[in-house]
């Protein structure tokens, strides 16, 4: 199944995204460029921001890892030195996650991870705040091989209920992608080899940008839904904003 | 006609030209070192990391704890164990202490090789059990006056959060401490239900590690720093034998220290921090590079967007976090991989010392 999003929905930020993809919802909005704080002014680049909040309790030091993360992610993307001495505020809210999630022995962190990735992006392209190059990712996961011959396949952007049905899962990989191949993050936990991360790596990159935008490696079962195939999650981007802007078009093209 | 004045190049001394361009001062380095093997502004190679000093059991009132040093970052780790009873748990969760825990138990680790296989069986509810029960505690406090930055009276700063969630997160995911460790069983003499069957094990309460790391300096590099205390501290922890009395009808300690048992470690996994400097295009030519730089203090770590930290255990790997940038691809991962193996037998010979 492939995430959706709806864009520029919030109507008092600059850009806001609203994604949802296998019980997965969040919603992420930007403001930028905006003024900032005297002690947060930098003279030759813009500040950038994040906040999320999750879906039950307060902030935890587990959010701030989190927006630590993102912020180190973002700004590498962001073309912060065209716009100096400003403020770029991403806040990201997540409204639902699936019900299987605490039990399928993957951590929260990881599992949220792509997801805030995909939104603030989405949000960020909505406000149009300069940015160098875009982003995606992907979770894989590895399964442990109950016996010693059998090998198990990685599980590319499992659903909380696949990974509960794969349990014990022997590692957890996020990586991101930038439009132009660079691995910009990655995120490994568990029990592995260098060449398991390599093969992880290799087929994220492969779900991420393979290049002309109809993969062979299948996201999921039923991929074909509609007769659409979707093999790549920069075709899955690049379509989300060519409908809203064809949408916004529409009475410039009557 | 006058003569043109030849105009002086301008100097400056080298830590007015650090503060005020520190980007080329490092770069400046990097380029003009005319060996094969670029040196940093500290002096180092680029593949150099700070030589480790570990002082364990140095705390009186701890349970266990060391005073360990790479460079100017230095850190104090204490561990201190307090018992949870078990009828302060909340919940009806039970975990699996009957499965490993009536046979040899009592006899202690005797028999190393069945003990291992119980093991195995046991390690899946392991980690569970001590996550969700909370038995480890990290807590990392950055001291006033440890950076320029740390002020006092605030907050936990960013940092800090995010050290204490990546300490604790990396606690859990290598399952470093066993369930079974930290287990306050009791057996009693008779079956209360059944006087006719054996008596089985049951869990009265749990000890829970409260790891505090206490930054005196910090100087780059906070997370291998705080990671290697929390293993020194660890490897030296005693835990008093605790047991249940009957009578009283609570946990009791024994006061001799050699009933005190010493805290197992599952392994050595060994954290390495790598920071990447991108170099800036030069007018006279030569290519942009980027240099990986092993252990960066804080110098280098203030002008380096990105970072790559590497757990790896004897065996493999256990973690690999990255962001900032996208230098680092799977070739450059590669490599720091090779020098991060290198770098665990070094923590393997310091620690073993200590």
């Amino acid at each position: 199944m492939s995430p959706t999003a709806l864009l520029s929905h919030l109507h008092r930020a600059d850009g806001s995204a609203t994604y949802t993809h296998a019980g997965y919802t969040l919603i992420g909005s930007v403001n930028g460029p905006i003024e900032v704080q005297r002690r947060d002014e930098q003279p030759e680049e813009a500040t950038v921001e994040v906040n999320i909040r999750s879906a039950a309790g307060v902030g935890s030091p587990k959010e701030r890892h989190l927006e630590t993360v993102l912020h180190n992610t973002l700004r590498s993307v962001i073309l912060t030195r065209s716009i100096p001495r400003t403020l770029v505020q991403i806040t990201l809210q997540v409204k639902s996650f699936p019900e299987e999630e605490s039990v399928s022995g993957v951590g929260s962190s990881l599992s949220l991870l792509p997801h805030l990735l995909h939104t603030s992006l989405l949000a960020l392209l909505s406000a149009s705040i300069p940015l160098s190059t875009i982003l995606t990712s992907v979770l894989i996961a590895i399964p442990s091989s109950k016996s010693k011959s059998e090998s198990t396949s990685p599980l590319v952007s499992p659903t909380a209920a696949e990974l509960l049905r794969a349990t014990p899962i022997q590692s957890t990989h996020v990586f991101a992608f930038s439009g132009d191949r660079r691995l910009l993050l990655n995120e490994s936990e568990g029990t592995f080899n260098y060449d398991e991360w390599e093969e992880a790596c290799e087929m994220a990159e492969e779900v991420c940008c393979k290049e002309g935008g109809v993969g062979g490696v299948d996201i999921g079962e039923g991929m074909e839904v509609d007769g659409q195939e979707d093999g790549n999650l920069e075709k899955w981007l690049r379509d989300v904003v060519a409908k809203k802007v064809g949408e916004e078009q529409r009475w410039r093209v009557a | 006609m006058t003569s043109a004045i030849n105009p002086q190049p301008l100097t400056f001394p080298r830590p007015i030209f650090a503060a005020v361009s520190p980007h080329p001062f490092l770069q400046a380095h990097l380029r003009s070192s005319t060996s094969s093997k670029p040196f940093r502004a500290n002096g180092r190679l680029v593949t150099e990391f700070r030589p480790l000093g570990v002082n364990p059991g140095s705390l009186t009132h701890c349970n266990g704890s060391a005073v360990v040093r790479t460079g100017n970052t230095s850190v104090v780790c204490g561990v201190r164990a307090e018992i949870l009873r078990e009828e302060d748990i909340p919940g009806t969760q039970t975990y699996g202490a009957g499965a490993g825990a009536t046979a040899g138990e009592k006899d202690g680790d005797e028999h190393m090789e069945g003990s291992e296989e119980q093991e195995e069986e046991e390690e899946e509810d392991d980690g569970a059990e001590i996550a969700d029960l909370h038995l480890l505690v990290p807590n990392i406090e950055l001291s006033t006056g440890s950076t320029p930055t740390t002020l006092p009276g605030n907050a936990p700063s960013s940092l800090a959060q995010t050290l204490i969630s990546r300490i604790n997160s990396l606690l859990h995911s290598t399952r470093l401490l066993r369930a079974k460790d930290l287990r306050i069983t009791y057996t009693p003499s008779i079956n209360p239900e059944d006087p006719y069957s054996a008596p089985e094990t049951v869990v009265k309460g749990y000890w829970v590690l409260y790891i505090d790391i206490f930054f005196i300096s910090l100087d780059g590099n906070p997370f291998d720093a705080a990671w290697l205390g929390i293993l020194a501290a660890l490897k030296s922890t005693k835990l008093p034998k605790a047991f249940y009395d009957e009578e009283l009808e609570m946990i009791l300690c024994s006061d001799s220290p050699s009933e005190a048992k010493p805290l197992r470690l599952r392994g050595l996994p060994v954290t390495c921090t790598f920071a990447v400097f991108e170099g800036q295009a030069q007018d006279d030519g030569e290519e942009r590079k980027d240099w990986i730089l092993s252990d960066p203090d804080a110098f280098e770590e203030a002008i380096c967007r990105e970072s790559v930290t590497v757990v790896l255990e004897k065996g493999g790997l256990m973690r690999v976090e990255k962001n900032g940038g996208g230098a680092v691809g799977r070739d450059e991962m590669k490599s720091l991989v090779k020098r991060s193996k290198e770098r665990w037998a070094v923590w393997e010979a310091v620690l073993g010392k200590a």
